[in-house]
């Protein structure tokens, strides 16, 4: 076992194919996310973004290829053969796109639906929902105020509000990999800010952050590194001012006059 | 001691604590972790069939209340490892197929019951079960059965509410509203599902094997869909996400009808062998849709849980 060079988890794909009706929708031969702090993952709409972050957390089984996971510590884990809900085990951890939240359940709840633990939601342990409350209060209360959630008893209401609780939930569960999909989308401009300055020191923390966003000031102010995705390839990977000076990525995504 | 008291009355009563029970533990299920179940007759029936067979057919070396205890407790297992065998089929089925599912293994239960005549006797039904105490007139046991019935059915009750008050109840209901947020959340959604089906079906198989004592008869016309029906009938109209919702809709239902029409209604005594059993299931099915279509959540109304939540912590 060899740890990673910058002492990070990071994702492998290699050789990954997606395709639906026929239409290859991802076609990534050799990519690590994960090797910068923040990663951004840019490209026009349908370049397979989105669906090859799916892939990663194995929501999309892939047609070809292989995911793995080389954790800070030197371990190898082939993500692509783990069903979904053992991402997270392994410190995999996305934010999903399209907006997404229990309907039943308050901020509250999904919070510490978050934290608790197989321990915790045994048929049979009496005490589990005072301690989980007790063990993860201060976590949750420095989230709650952080991101100004007013009645932390209410089901979340707006789209921002349940988006940022996406996130919220997401930071809880302490990730090594943080997949975020469009996690600014939808929020006002402070609490945008509040993301960012989340995310910024998470990198700087010890988390791989890969940032799937359309919001370009967010990409350039926040990402260390870019990966530039087209119809479902790689087509460049480098840091920020090189991808932005691009003649490529101009043409397809920025457009002419993009400062 | 108990003249007062109808014999007909007791075993009204210990019909309406059965589907209580049954429909606290359909909540559960269906309330909230939104898994179907069409085929509660199927798990409560098995628990009753175990249960008597083991203790008719099987020459224990010890008597009651062992042999008793013992035959529960097996009736209770068999009944939980069907529940999980069935929830393992029908995991990754939608609603649908889960209905479908659940009502098949019911109604092999029930031709089991029927056909396999040397073991439970068929259609003519097998007898020989017992009370495990004898305090003498078997109204006087019936009426103790009941008592301890209630405290079954109260623990029950007890738990269901518990649930909702924690880490479990809250994996239920994530898995029933969004199983894909909760996956990625790190949560085994079919292993919830799994463990819930276990220990709920394990539930009705004990309450099918009360109902064995009460009645110290097996016979294969207790176990059809009416049992299925009068639970989720009940629960749905008292309301399926609520704790006292199957407690309610089935005192409004069951209650109604097998306790209040039947004993104090000032109506001719032959309604009550033909009209009335038609007129309650006919009444039944029509409160269900009046209810469904001008409140679909049920009398008790939809899960409150912003103010249960407050009640439990105080995060503000």
């Amino acid at each position: 076992m060899t740890s990673t060079e910058h002492g990070r988890s990071e994702i492998r794909i290699r050789g990954a194919k997606k395709s639906f009706s026929g239409r290859v929708v991802v076609d990534v031969d050799d990519l690590v996310l994960g090797d910068a702090a923040v990663e951004g993952l840019l490209g026009p709409n349908g370049a397979g973004k989105t669906t090859l972050m799916r892939m990663i957390m194995h929501s999309i089984p892939l047609d070809e290829g292989t995911v793995t996971l080389h954790k800070a510590d030197g371990s190898t884990i082939t993500l692509s053969e783990l069903p979904a809900h053992q991402m997270m085990s392994h410190g995999v951890v996305k934010s999903t796109q399209v907006i997404s939240d229990f309907d039943q359940l308050t901020i509250l709840d999904s919070m510490l639906l978050a934290v608790a633990g197989s321990r915790h939601e045994s048929p049979l342990r009496w005490s589990a929902e005072k301690e989980l409350a007790a063990e993860y209060e201060d976590e949750i209360r420095h989230y709650l105020d952080y991101f100004g959630f007013t009645d932390p008893n209410a089901i979340a209401g707006s789209a921002g509000e349940k988006k940022l609780l996406d996130i919220v939930r997401c930071l809880l569960l302490k990730p090594e990999v943080l997949l975020l999909d469009e996690p600014t989308a939808g929020l006002p401009e402070d609490v945008t800010q509040n993301v960012m300055s989340v995310i910024r020191d998470l990198g700087e923390q010890g988390t791989s952050v890969v940032i799937v966003e359309h919001d370009l000031d967010v990409i350039w102010q926040l990402c260390d590194e870019v990966t530039f995705m087209a119809e479902g390839r790689v087509l460049m990977k480098s840091d920020p001012e090189t991808i932005r000076g691009d003649s490529t990525v101009v043409e397809k995504y920025l457009g002419a006059g993009h400062g | 001691m108990l003249d007062w008291l109808d014999a007909f009355l007791i075993s009204g009563f210990f019909g309406v604590l059965q589907i209580i029970g049954l429909g606290l533990l359909v909540h559960l299920q269906m309330g909230l972790s939104r898994v179907a179940n069409f085929g509660v007759a199927g798990f409560w029936g098995l628990g009753l069939y175990v249960f008597g067979v083991l203790y008719i057919k099987v020459d224990w070396p010890f008597g009651d209340p062992f042999q008793f205890l013992i035959c529960a407790f097996l009736a209770t297992v068999a009944s939980g490892l069907a529940g999980l065998l069935v929830a393992w089929l029908i995991a990754d089925l939608d609603v649908d197929g889960a209905l479908v599912g659940t009502l098949g293994f019911a109604t092999v239960v029930l031709i089991l019951a029927t056909t396999q005549t040397e073991l439970t006797g068929g259609a003519t039904g097998l007898g020989g079960m017992r009370f495990p105490y004898d305090l003498g007139p078997a109204k006087t046991n019936e009426f103790v059965w009941v008592l301890i019935t209630t405290v079954l059915v109260g623990a029950i009750l007890l738990y269901v509410r518990w649930v909702h008050r924690s880490p479990y109840g809250r994996l239920l209901i994530a898995v029933g509203t969004n199983e894909p947020l909760a996956r990625s959340l790190g949560k085994s959604t079919t292993r919830a599902k799994l463990t819930l089906f276990a220990t709920t079906s394990a539930l009705m198989g004990l309450l099918g094997a009360m109902q064995g004592v009460m009645f110290r008869f097996l016979n294969p016309a207790t176990i059809t869909i009416n049992i299925t029906l009068a639970a989720l009938a009940g629960l749905i109209l008292g309301g399926i996400t609520r704790v006292w919702g199957a407690v309610v809709g089935v005192l409004f239902t069951v209650g109604l009808f097998d306790i209040v029409i039947q004993f104090y209604a000032p109506l001719p005594q032959e309604w009550f062998t033909q009209a009335i059993p038609v007129a309650r299931e006919a009444v039944f099915g029509a409160a269900l849709v009046l209810v469904l279509l001008f409140r679909p959540k049920g009398l008790l109304g939809e899960m409150k849980r912003p103010q249960l939540m407050r009640r439990i912590h105080d995060f503000n």
